[in-house]
This record gives structure tokens, sequence and C-alpha cells, in this order.
């Protein structure tokens, strides 16, 4: 049941997906796998419409990850690892919610046990070698996974559901393995990953059609959102 | 015999060709990895992508929408999108 305050908090989306939409998103737990540029905006979107989370991350938050990383701040740097940093705030901003957090690297032996329970999981991580890992995992468990990634002014995005999509390894085989830092503006993370965000939010309540064997294409310096096929 | 196709650019390559997209003749049923080598020829300035689809690969394709592999064939008329996959978070 909500309460009398979560039916205040949450009106105005209430009046999207009705009461039984929320009550899912109380009931639903949803891995945020990297809390960096990606993780920041689909963890504080996520928080604000009511999700309980469970936020994956190993570093913590050096001084050239805040132009993008808005959760972490100044006096995280170098000190709080990047979950407890955005756990601290999230707490603050949605006392309602539950967050659950992992320090540590995503391995074949604890994924398993570290995403246990989880109702999606957000793919915001920065490398392939990872995605591949969270790919597996959510088909051997049949976990729905949002796939995103950015660079400079551009991004992608697509939902896979285990049975009904493509895997991410056959959407990206390969790609090939990026050698140290890349271009990133904050603005493009967060483009993304409020896209992120709001495909979680469709698959938990049911309203809309997720990005299944789509892959939208975000180019922000031409001003273009292209969907291709993916069947 | 020679057919056209149209190439869409995004991201990366668009900011390197500097056009959205072009119309290129070229001979009749070629395989995409074919349309990539000759776009290496006409567009010099892409020659230093790799266009690969192993460990190295750098390129998707699209054919009319629809996300499609090296060694599809393409029609007259078809509808070429080239894009980088990113990886970053």
């Amino acid at each position: 049941m909500l309460s009398g305050r979560e039916l205040e908090r949450y009106d105005r989306q209430i009046m999207i997906f009705g009461e039984e939409g929320q009550e899912r998103l109380k009931n639903s737990k949803v891995a945020v796998v990297g809390v960096g540029g990606l993780g920041s905006p689909v963890a504080y979107y996520l928080a604000a419409a009511g999700v309980n989370l469970l936020l994956v991350d190993e570093q913590k938050p050096e001084l050239s990850n805040l132009n993008r990383q808005i959760l972490h701040w100044e006096e995280d740097l170098e000190k709080n690892p990047k979950p407890l940093s955005a756990k601290w705030k999230l707490e603050h901003f949605n006392s309602d919610i539950r967050i659950d957090t992992f320090i540590g690297r995503l391995t074949s032996e604890n994924v398993g046990e570290v995403l246990k329970g989880v109702d999606v999981i957000v793919d915001c991580l920065d490398n392939f070698e990872t995605r591949y890992l969270l790919d597996k995992y959510a088909h051997k468990k049949g976990v729905p996974l949002v796939h995103a990634a950015v660079e400079g002014l551009y991004g992608q995005i697509t939902t896979v559901i285990p049975g009904e999509t493509k895997s991410l390894r056959e959407i990206f085989p390969n790609v090939r393995k990026k050698k140290g830092k890349f271009p990133i503006l904050g603005g493009t993370a967060g483009v993304l990953g409020a896209l992120q965000a709001v495909e979680a939010i469709k698959l938990i309540t049911g309203i809309g059609r997720p990005l299944t064997n789509k892959l939208l294409i975000v180019d922000l310096a031409n001003n273009t959102f292209e969907v291709i096929e993916l069947r | 015999m020679i057919m056209k196709v149209k190439v869409r650019y995004f991201a990366r390559f668009r900011s390197i060709v500097g056009v959205r997209e072009e119309e290129f003749e070229v001979p009749e049923g070629i395989r995409v990895k074919e349309l990539l080598d000759i776009l290496k020829e006409r567009r010099p300035e892409l020659k230093n992508e790799v266009f690969a689809q192993d460990e190295d690969a750098d390129v998707n394709v699209s054919k009319n929408g629809r996300y499609v592999s090296f060694d599809d064939h393409l029609s007259d008329g078809d509808v070429v999108a080239l894009f980088p996959p990113v990886s970053g978070g």
C-alpha cells in the first residue's frame, strides 16, 4: 500500500501509470551497474520515481569525473566509493526508498550473488568486457537489461529482453577497446541516462513500448535521434 | 551494371566526411563489406577508419533502417547507415 505521503510525492506520475504502477515501482529493485556519467542520472531519476536501487561500482570519484558524474561532489573526491557517495545523496533526496550497494568489480564469480533478486539491470558501464558479463547473467536469469553507452556528443541505447531480443553480444559482437580516456560531455550522459531511467520505468510499470529490438542512436552534435531495427 | 546506394553517416563518420548523406554509384549486387572498401577509395578521409568486424570493430551498419552484417547484399536504392559503436559510460 502507498502511504499518503507517497500518493502526494508521486502524484504527477501516478497520473501516468496509476497507483498500481507506483506500487510496482515501490516493490521493484533496479541494479545500476556503474555509478558514473550514465549511472548518476539513472540512479537520480529512478530514486525520484520511487524505485529501490542496487548501486554497483568499485571506484572512488576523481576530479576529472565531475564534469558528468553529478552524484559525486568535491567532498567525495578520492574518499567515498561511488556507490556510497551516491547513496548518501539519494537517501537525503528520497528517504522512502531502499538503496543497497556493492563496492567492487563484477566478476563471473560474484555476479550471481551481487545481482540476485533485481528486476531490471541498467548498464552504465564503460567497457564491453563487463557488459558481456551482465548480458550473460541477464540471459541466465531472464532479467531485462537496459544498455547505453556514450562518447562525446553521441550515444546509443537499447533494451535487451532474454528470449525476445538479440543479446547484447549479438548486437555488438566486437567493440574496439578504447585506449585511455575518451571525450564526454556531462549533458550527453544526462540525455542517455535519462532515457535509460525511463526505459527501466517502462519495463516495470508496463507503460509505453520499450526499445526492444531497436537501437536508438542519439547524435547531439547533429540533432538526430535515429531508431534502427535490430531484428 | 551499376546501381545507386545512399550512404548516411553518423557521429564521428559525419564529422569526418562533413556531410549527412551522399549517393554512390556502385557495381550491382555488391556486399556491405565491398561498399565499405569503395567508400575508403572515394572518401580518402575515411582511410584511417578500420571498418572491421573483428576485435577492431569500429562500425555498425544498417540497411533501410535494419541492422545488417558485412556479408549482406545491397540492391539499387538501398540506404546504408554507418555508425560507430561507443563504449563509454
